[in-house]
């Protein structure tokens, strides 16, 4: 009964980004949870402890990028509070000769960012070697 | 910039151009130096890069290029000889110091670490650098052999050095705490580790979930302090009753506290942590108290109903049954399914608690369950279908625990089949829902195409041939459908290679995607069967993917260490390290590294290059030995394939034990063949210079002996290999494959191998003693030579056979054909290369005797029987290989005809 829940998701998340100019943040790397596990409301645990650390560590905001396609993912993360932030061209590289895809940078503004600037949508997409 | 761009060549002009303006230009030199080591010309790079580090260069630019340089060489020992220089020459170099800090973490050299961190520390009093010099030496406690040196030495000495900051209150980081913590642990001194989270230095603990609270609870169960288990289980059950790790020290906690009769001190708290359970009484009121919180909770959390189950599990093991009113397992469990049952994961959550339900009760469980599910019967279907995704999944979850308590085990043949056809029916039914779904995602009825499939392995396996070709299609058509689902994948690899059909295996596994510690953990399965199934290309790549892991991992993990370093993440470094131990000595590590050195030999030596280069190219030599045997750590993921079978067919422990034996002897067989291989050219004269005849033939008789040695291992190993087999060990059709031992010793090729080493040993005393006085020899010559034919030609006839026989409108394959015959082909090559060594020792010999006959001039001088026995083997072995091209040529016109056959299939069926 003990190792049921062992290696069923993973999240990986980071702080990046510099205080003075009011970018640091919590990064989403990777999330995922195993199609055995999904309906739980896993990965929104995993979002709001992600969001917890984050707030903890003082960060401005949480930020994450996902696939265009990846509506599933898009549509949950609008549900914990994400929009999209800007989209960046061609950002995933595609293996076998399919076009490389856009990603959307999503994110959500912390406490720390009182009037929510970190999040108002940029008016153009960028490219991917244009963000740091 | 060329160099940036992969233009090595102009890159090397342009370095040129810049030296003859500027002779001494050290960084021209160097980046000159990188464009010949990437256009391959090694040997000028290096000493280029040489020339130009003797001068001790101090520019920053030289010595980031000679970084590069000494990277891309794999020479990273070369840069802290470099940064050791460089610091010597401006000792204040905050930069230089903590580069040569990074290039000795990049070799390992703990103790230079430590003090190249002071010494950073000295020049820049900055808190990481001083703590890097603690972390190196919990990294020389770690890497010593003597753990009483690390235990009275380095970690004590680590501590002081942390106590030190502590006492002058200059901690700062959480990092810092981290590495304080990681020393006590490890130092056994518990107490103090604890105080430490628990006090004002741990309130920094904040990077991770519950920090401070996990370490507080692994130091409760380090000092048996059971109380306070049970205590902070409880409290942090409170916040989250969805914590299932929590439950297990809760209960664990309270029946230690019980076993002890341990009662709470009068008029005061119970425990550090507040309040204690220590009866059953309060348990179950615990945890009914937790399941009417859920009931109140906005999402279904099924953590206090299966904690309940467990609390039973707990209770019956102990010998209580229904004491504590906790209610009916069987009861609970339908409770449960209600509630979840439309949750994919219901089914591995009651899986764990299907013992506490007697079997007789099996059946009426199931059709228990399936009455609550809500389906619905179309008119012209028999049977009744889901309506929507919810009821699908709790039906799938039933047919997944049907499996699992054995009822479709029992069945007979005509039933099973009923359930397949039911199955493919609702699999059919099921595609409906996912109509949306991308190719990436899983059909929600997948598992029933999966189950289905199980079912008519079973009838394959209990001899319904035809059963197995149904698996083909359906999954087939299954993977047509979800492309992207991994567990179609694995098993139409594991059945085509059962068949014998490695073919389509290649594509399905590289479509699998597997990526880093995959090629460890489920690289098996291509590389058990690729080579065997006579796919040189496939085995060949497949032991490349591995190998390539393999090598980076060293690599890599250096790279990882040195980041961790960077940011403080100290405690992961030993993880690291024990993740690039746990690799190095990787079973399937071990195999690929011997089976790709065999093969090499296979497909090029005597080829396109000799024997005796292509082990010198390999640097391979028989007294090496670099597999770990003591230390071998099974890394194969055994269970990767879904299984929903009951316990007793299930793979087992047991299983994985002797599985893991099975492959170490089979290891030992090949690696010792391989290294008996390699010591062949050793023994020749030739290759001796002669001028130094006297060290020379020590050299060569110590080699015999080698191999004398070697093949008394083979043997010994062979023997215990024999004795395993003798169990008949049968390993879940799931499970892990046998090894090719059994084929082996079966067919014959085991056999003629060791006589072909034994050979070489006779030869090499016909050499030692010469041609008079060695009739013995040659007559033990001569009968092995007779023998090994013999053996040969059988090995051969047992490769003959068709590979597909139809018999009463059935196919069945023959796989193990295609096994003998490559281990024909391998046992054969090994007799070429013995036949070249026998050839070099009597060559000289008949041309000195050809010499006496010329000089004496009489026909008197008798040819030694050996020539004669030697020479009729060559004609017969030459016959023997003709004749196997021949099958092998025949092998090739049946597979033309079939696939003439499938292409006129394909015509018919687009005619109509």
């Amino acid at each position: 009964a003990t190792a049921l829940m062992l290696c069923v998701f993973t999240v990986m998340g980071k702080a990046e980004g510099s205080v003075a100019r009011e970018e640091w943040h919590g990064h989403v790397t990777a999330l995922s949870v195993a199609p055995e596990f999904r309906r739980l409301g896993l990965a929104a645990k995993l979002m709001e402890l992600l969001e917890e650390i984050s707030e903890k560590k003082g960060g401005f905001f949480v930020d994450l990028f996902v696939r265009v396609s990846n509506q599933v993912a898009v549509n949950m993360y609008k549900q914990l509070g994400y929009s999209v932030y800007r989209t960046v061209l061609e950002y995933y590289s595609a293996s076998n000769g399919e076009p490389d895809e856009d990603a959307y940078d999503m994110r959500k503004a912390l406490s720390r960012d009182t009037e929510k600037k970190s999040i108002i949508p940029l008016p153009h997409p960028v490219r991917p070697e244009d963000i740091e | 910039d060329y160099l940036d761009n992969g233009n090595n060549k102009m890159a090397i002009q342009q370095a040129d151009k810049l030296l003859k303006k500027h002779k001494d230009l050290h960084c021209a030199k160097v980046l000159k130096a990188i464009g010949l080591q990437r256009t391959g010309k090694q040997d000028e790079a290096y000493a280029l890069a040489q020339e130009v580090a003797a001068l001790e260069p101090t520019d920053d630019n030289s010595l980031q290029a000679l970084t590069i340089l000494y990277r891309e060489m794999h020479r990273p020992e070369l840069v802290t000889k470099l940064y050791e220089a460089a610091v010597k020459k401006v000792p204040n170099s905050e930069e230089y110091h903590s580069h040569l800090f990074m290039a000795y973490a990049r070799v390992g050299e703990y103790k230079k670490m430590q003090q190249a961190g002071m010494a950073l520390y000295k020049i820049v009093p900055k808190n990481p650098y001083y703590f890097w010099s603690v972390m190196s030496l919990i990294m020389q406690s770690i890497s010593a052999q003597d753990e009483n040196l690390s235990k009275t030495m380095f970690l004590p000495l680590a501590e002081r050095m942390v106590e030190k900051m502590v006492k002058e209150d200059k901690i700062e980081a959480e990092a810092e705490v981290e590495l304080y913590y990681m020393i006590l642990e490890r130092l056994e001194k518990y107490k103090e580790a604890l105080d430490v989270v628990r006090g004002k230095l741990g309130e920094k603990l904040t990077s991770e979930l519950q920090s401070r609270e996990n370490k507080c609870m692994a130091m409760y169960k380090k000092l048996c302090r059971w109380p306070e288990c049970n205590a902070l289980s409880r409290r942090l059950l409170l916040k989250n009753s969805d914590d299932w790790q929590f439950y297990i020290t809760y209960f664990d906690s309270m029946f230690q506290l019980i076993d002890e009769s341990w009662t709470p001190p009068p008029e005061e708290e119970h425990s550090l942590e507040g309040e204690v359970h220590y009866s059953i009484e309060q348990a179950v009121k615990f945890i009914e108290e937790r399941i009417t919180e859920e009931s109140k909770s906005s999402r279904p959390l099924r953590g206090p109903y299966l904690a309940k189950l467990e609390l039973i599990r707990r209770l019956r093991y102990r010998g209580c049954n229904d004491e504590y009113k906790l209610g009916d397992p069987e009861e609970l469990m339908f409770q449960y399914f209600k509630k979840f049952g439309d949750k994919p994961c219901c089914f591995t959550d009651l899986k764990v608690f299907v013992d506490l339900l007697p079997s007789s009760q099996y059946t009426k469980f199931i059709s228990q369950l399936l009455e609550v599910i809500p389906l619905s019967a179309p008119a012209e279907s028999e049977i009744a279908l889901p309506a929507d995704i919810k009821a699908l999944q709790q039906h799938l979850c039933v047919v997944q625990l049907s499996r699992l308590l054995g009822i479709y085990h029992t069945m007979d043949k005509k039933q099973k089949l009923t359930v397949v056809r039911e199955l493919m029916l609702r699999y059919h039914h099921g595609l409906e829902f996912g109509k949306s779904c991308l190719k990436t995602e899983l059909q929600f009825s997948d598992y029933y195409c999966l189950l289905a499939v199980h079912l008519l392995l079973d009838l394959w396996l209990e001899g319904e041939e035809t059963a197995v070709w149904q698996c083909l299609t359906v999954l087939e058509e299954g993977l047509s459908h979800s492309p992207s689902n991994a567990q179609f994948k694995l098993l139409l690899i594991r059945i085509y290679c059962r068949l014998g059909a490695f073919e389509p295996v290649a594509e399905l596994y590289s479509s699998l995607d597997a990526k880093h510690i995959q090629h460890d953990t489920i690289g098996y399965l291509l590389t058990r069967y690729a080579e065997s199934l006579g796919h040189y290309a496939a085995a060949s790549q497949s032991c490349n993917f591995a190998l390539r892991f393999f090598h980076s991992n060293q690599k890599d993990t250096s790279e990882y260490i040195i980041q961790a370093y960077k940011y403080g993440a100290f405690e992961k470094i030993p993880e690291f390290i024990a993740f690039r131990n746990r690799l190095n000595s990787s079973l399937h590590f071990a195999q690929v590294r011997t089976e790709r050195m065999l093969l090499d030999l296979l497909l090029e030596a005597n080829i396109s290059t000799s024997l005796e280069e292509s082990i010198k190219s390999m640097s391979l030599s028989p007294e090496d030995d670099d597999i770990p045997w003591k230390d071998l750590r099974d890394n194969r993921d055994l269970t990767v394939l879904f299984s929903w079978d009951p316990k007793d067919r299930d793979i087992s422990e047991e299983h994985r034990k002797l599985s893991l034996e099975e492959e170490t002897m089979w290891l030992r067989i090949r690696s010792l063949t391989l290294r008996l291989v390699s010591g062949l050219p050793t023994l020749s004269h030739a290759i001796q210079p002669k001028n130094s005849e006297k060290t020379a033939e020590n050299g060569v008789s110590s080699k015999i002996d080698t191999i004398r040695s070697l093949l008394q291992q083979l043997e010994a190993a062979v023997d215990s290999g024999k004795k395993f087999l003798e169990q008949k060990i049968q390993y879940p059709v799931l499970g892990p494959p046998p090894t090719r031992m059994a084929g082996f010793f079966s067919n014959g090729s085991c056999q003629c191998q060791t006589s072909l080493f034994y050979l070489v040993s006779d030869i090499y005393e016909l050499d030692t003693n010469g041609l008079e006085d060695s009739a013995e020899i040659q007559e033990r010559i001569g009968n092995s030579l007779k023998s090994l034919v013999e053996r040969l030609t059988d090995l051969f006839n047992k490769c003959k056979g068709d590979l597909i026989e139809v018999r009463d409108g059935t196919l069945k394959t023959h796989p193990n054909l295609l096994e003998n015959l490559v281990f024909f082909v391998e046992t054969i090559s090994i007799a070429l290369w013995v036949s070249s060594y026998c050839d070099s020792v009597l060559r000289p010999f008949k041309s000195n005797l050809q010499k006496k006959k010329k000089k004496k001039k009489e026909s008197s001088v008798a040819m030694p029987p050996v020539f004669t026995h030697f020479m009729d083997y060559v004609t017969e072995l030459q016959t023997l290989t003709s004749n196997v091209i021949d099958h092998i040529k025949g092998l090739e016109i049946i597979l033309t005809a079939l696939k003439l056959e499938e292409v006129s299939l394909k015509d018919t069926l687009l005619l109509q």
